[in-house]
């Protein structure tokens, strides 16, 4: 774990060292503050657009930030050398790929967090209410969603030859699922034999990230989410994360790296 | 003597671009071994294997037959790099740290006691002379600078056995003569050295034992002074004759 | 010819091709110039594709009033086709039917689905206790898109001067659709029951109500479904008016235009027996009044 720790050390300091998060938080925050100056009908205690631009733009930012660290890892890596002299320790891929991971879904989390308060100190100024459980349970999902993007991408860079198209897919890929996932089964169940099957199959197999889009939730001030729920959830997220990891690993301990 | 590296029939065979194409054969039947304490020079013309069987050792490459060994071990076990130290020809590491922030980040992987770790950064960056810029980032160093910290992190766990590809290239001679002499002071040491050089100089100068490989075959190897003996010849044309040079004999005998 | 010469001749070419295709684009950039003059961004930025866009921000309007509850696109169940819920009453017809239009969530067929709904909004509620104003940006967004959007404006009216007490941004509003459609009988409608509900200014309400209904009878007899109701909801409110004014006669005149048209006219029949009666009563009164002689 020592060395797991480390190189997620190392992928944080790259991440934080870039300006990408910097660009995408003042390009969140500016553009919520202007809509937040903008007045509807003389009203200023109007909030719920506010919040749902704001957490749209964390979720973009988010996904951003995501799959554009996690699909630049291994390949860097191996474009740069760099990971001659880390193999040439007495590290495994294994442990590459999982510190990769953690470095990757921490910087997540912390961009999150800062995201999240940033959403909370506005909405909190336009409603005069701060309700943590439930941004708490926002902020916990989300992040429990990206690591499995993160898994997905990091899966995608050992197979896909260069980061962009990895991370084009990976883009196309989670879109797809948030927007279409839970209607999968709808638009099965109206296409004939075998393309239902196909979809069918299809919708019990990917990773149903919708579920975790939770924003609903915060903007129109509905109650919390049952904790067994976000438990549930959560151990689903772990499983496709260890499944992608996995995955992932199967095939970079094949790939011959020539120096 | 203890065995430091051992290859057993070592048999690298990679595929062809185009599938009709046979497989190619980087390296073929190798049997190489270096004990401790010796400064061991594996020569060999451009293409003939040296980078290849590296890469074995250092478990980028998985071998197609045979085995390889680093203190006893198995190569393709990550634990058999727990005691060597590895400079790359080509230095690339991560340009958004700082010499003292890669150090601390191998020590670790290295499980090196928090304890020692200050002081052995502080000691490899007077060493390689880096004391000044340790806090800037990699990325605004010279050549030369990221040479020296290359030669920091193959230092940073006190390595036995020290693997080293073509250490002097691209330094000045200020620079040859440090990695010179910090190539002998581990040997007095009674460390143990590997290193692919063309500098045949320097090797004739610095290396016990030499390996020539060519073509993927082990062609000689031996001590370096046996070999000048039964050659009768420098180190530089014992190699042009073992590779197959032949002008270069006709010209020394004329 | 010397190299001066010919990089002199060309640099002229050069010139004269592009005085000559300036020549030619400059109409084209006098109506693009005329777009940016539009003073709108999003006009500039749209231009008329904009109106694609007014639906949505509609639709999310009424999300909002929905507070999430909404059916997508894939659901069986087709969204709400107007906006009528959006003003109705309680308990009145269109409630009802948008009530039953608003259970789209069937039974969950698998797993799947099932565990998904913990994390979906799955209650029918509206907005109120002034939580109303949250749909007001995305109504405001609609009629910036879309100005000939009538639904736009009497909505948001409806709101403002209902529920969040705002009647002077109604009016503005209400004024602001009639700039952009001045033959529109609906933002009229609204805004004489403006006047008439908040500002107890009846003339005025009725001076308006007039005019929606001079504009109906321009433009909805030769339309393919003419807005029937539109018209009856217009006698309906004068009737209301003038028999309160006293007026039973004029009441009674509109409420038999009403009748003539209207799907169901038992019951405004019956109002109109009603006020008849009424009438009489007064002429008898006033006939055993006695005379000054």
């Amino acid at each position: 774990m020592n060395t797991v720790f480390a190189l997620a050390t190392v992928v944080v300091k790259e991440l934080y060292r870039r300006k990408d998060f910097y660009v995408l938080f003042i390009l969140t925050a500016l553009v919520t503050v202007l809509m937040g100056s903008v007045s509807f009908f003389h009203d200023a205690k109007i909030a719920r657009y506010l919040k749902e631009i704001c957490l749209l733009l964390v979720w973009v930012s988010a996904l951003v930030i995501a799959i554009g660290a996690s699909a630049r890892q291994i390949p860097s890596e191996r474009e740069n050398r760099t990971i001659f002299p880390l193999l040439a320790k007495p590290v495994t891929r294994w442990q590459v790929v999982l510190g990769k991971f953690t470095g990757c879904w921490l910087a997540c989390g912390l961009a999150l967090l800062m995201f999240y308060v940033f959403f909370g100190v506005i909405s909190g100024s336009r409603t005069g209410h701060w309700p943590l459980a439930q941004y708490l349970q926002v902020l916990w999902l989300h992040w429990v969603m990206l690591g499995v993007v993160v898994a997905m991408v990091l899966c995608g860079s050992v197979i896909f030859a260069a980061p962009s198209s990895n991370a084009t897919i990976c883009f196309i890929v989670v879109t797809g699922i948030l927007l279409l996932g839970r209607h999968l089964n709808q638009v099965a169940l109206r296409e004939p034999e075998p393309l239902s099957s196909v979809l069918y199959a299809i919708y019990f197999l990917i990773p149903h990230l919708e579920w975790y889009d939770v924003r609903d939730f915060v903007i129109f001030d509905h109650a919390l989410i049952g904790w067994g729920s976000c438990a549930l959830a959560t151990l689903y997220a772990a499983a496709y994360t260890g499944l992608l990891l996995f995955a992932a690993w199967l095939v970079f301990r094949r790939k011959p790296l020539n120096l | 003597m203890q065995t430091i590296i051992e290859t057993k029939n070592l048999r690298v065979e990679y595929k062809p671009q185009a599938s009709r194409e046979p497989r190619k054969v980087a390296v073929k039947d190798l049997n190489l071994k270096v004990c401790a304490g010796e400064v061991f020079g594996f020569l060999g013309p451009n293409g003939a294997g040296k980078t290849t069987t590296m890469n074995v050792l250092l478990g980028f490459v998985h071998a197609t037959a045979g085995a390889a060994y680093l203190f006893d071990v198995d190569v393709r076990e990550p634990i058999s790099r727990q005691r060597i130290g590895y400079l790359p020809e080509l230095t690339y590491y991560y340009k958004f740290l700082t010499a003292e922030e890669l150090l601390r980040f191998y020590a670790k992987i290295f499980k090196v006691p928090r304890d020692q770790v200050d002081r052995r950064i502080d000691q490899l960056m007077k060493l390689v002379e880096l004391d000044h810029a340790r806090k800037r980032p990699i990325k605004t160093y010279s050549k030369g600078m990221q040479q020296r910290v290359g030669l920091a992190q193959a230092l940073i766990n006190n390595p036995d056995l020290l693997i080293l590809d073509e250490p002097t290239s691209g330094l000045d001679p200020l620079g040859r003569m440090k990695v010179r002499e910090i190539i002998q002071r581990l040997k007095n040491e009674g460390k143990t050295v590997f290193f692919s050089s063309h500098e045949l100089g320097e090797v004739e100068t610095v290396c016990d034992r030499v390996a020539i490989i060519s073509q993927g075959e082990l062609k000689v190897a031996g001590r370096v002074s046996d070999l000048m003996k039964q050659y009768q010849a420098n180190l530089e044309m014992i190699f042009l004759k073992i590779i197959g040079y032949q002008p270069a004999l006709a010209m020394e005998a004329a | 010819m010397s190299r001066t010469t010919t990089q002199v001749l060309v640099l002229v070419l050069l010139l004269s091709g592009t005085f000559g295709l300036a020549t030619l684009l400059q109409p084209r950039a006098e109506a693009w110039n005329r777009r940016g003059d539009s003073g709108s961004v999003i006009n500039v930025l749209l231009g008329d594709s904009r109106r694609l866009f007014a639906n949505q921000a509609f639709t999310e309007a009424d999300v909002y009033f929905h507070s999430g509850y909404y059916p997508s696109i894939f659901d069986q169940t087709e969204a709400p086709t107007n906006s009528h819920h959006m003003t109705a009453q309680e308990g009145s017809a269109e409630e009802e039917a948008h009530e039953k239009q608003m259970n789209f969530l069937s039974k969950p067929r698998d797993w799947v689905e099932r565990f998904g709904r913990h994390f979906e909004i799955t209650q029918h509620t509206h907005l109120e206790s002034g939580n109303e104003r949250e749909i007001l940006p995305w109504l405001e967004l609609s009629a910036e898109l879309d100005p000939q959007r009538i639904d736009t404006y009497t909505v948001a009216s409806f709101w403002l001067r209902n529920r969040l007490g705002k009647v002077a941004e109604a009016e503005a509003f209400l004024r602001e659709g009639m700039r952009n459609n001045p033959k529109s009988y609906e933002i009229l409608f609204e805004l004489g029951r403006l006047y008439n509900e908040n500002y107890q200014d009846h003339n005025r309400a009725r001076h308006v109500w007039e005019l929606a209904l001079r504009r109906w009878q321009e433009s909805e007899p030769q339309a393919k479904n003419p807005d029937l109701i539109g018209q009856e909801a217009i006698l309906i409110q004068l009737a209301r008016l003038e028999e309160k004014g006293g007026n039973l006669g004029q009441a009674i005149t509109y409420l038999e235009m009403a009748a003539r048209t209207s799907p169901s006219p038992a019951v405004l029949r019956q109002q109109i027996a009603e006020l008849k009666l009424k009438l009489a009563g007064s002429v008898t009164n006033l006939s055993k009044v006695p005379s000054a002689d």
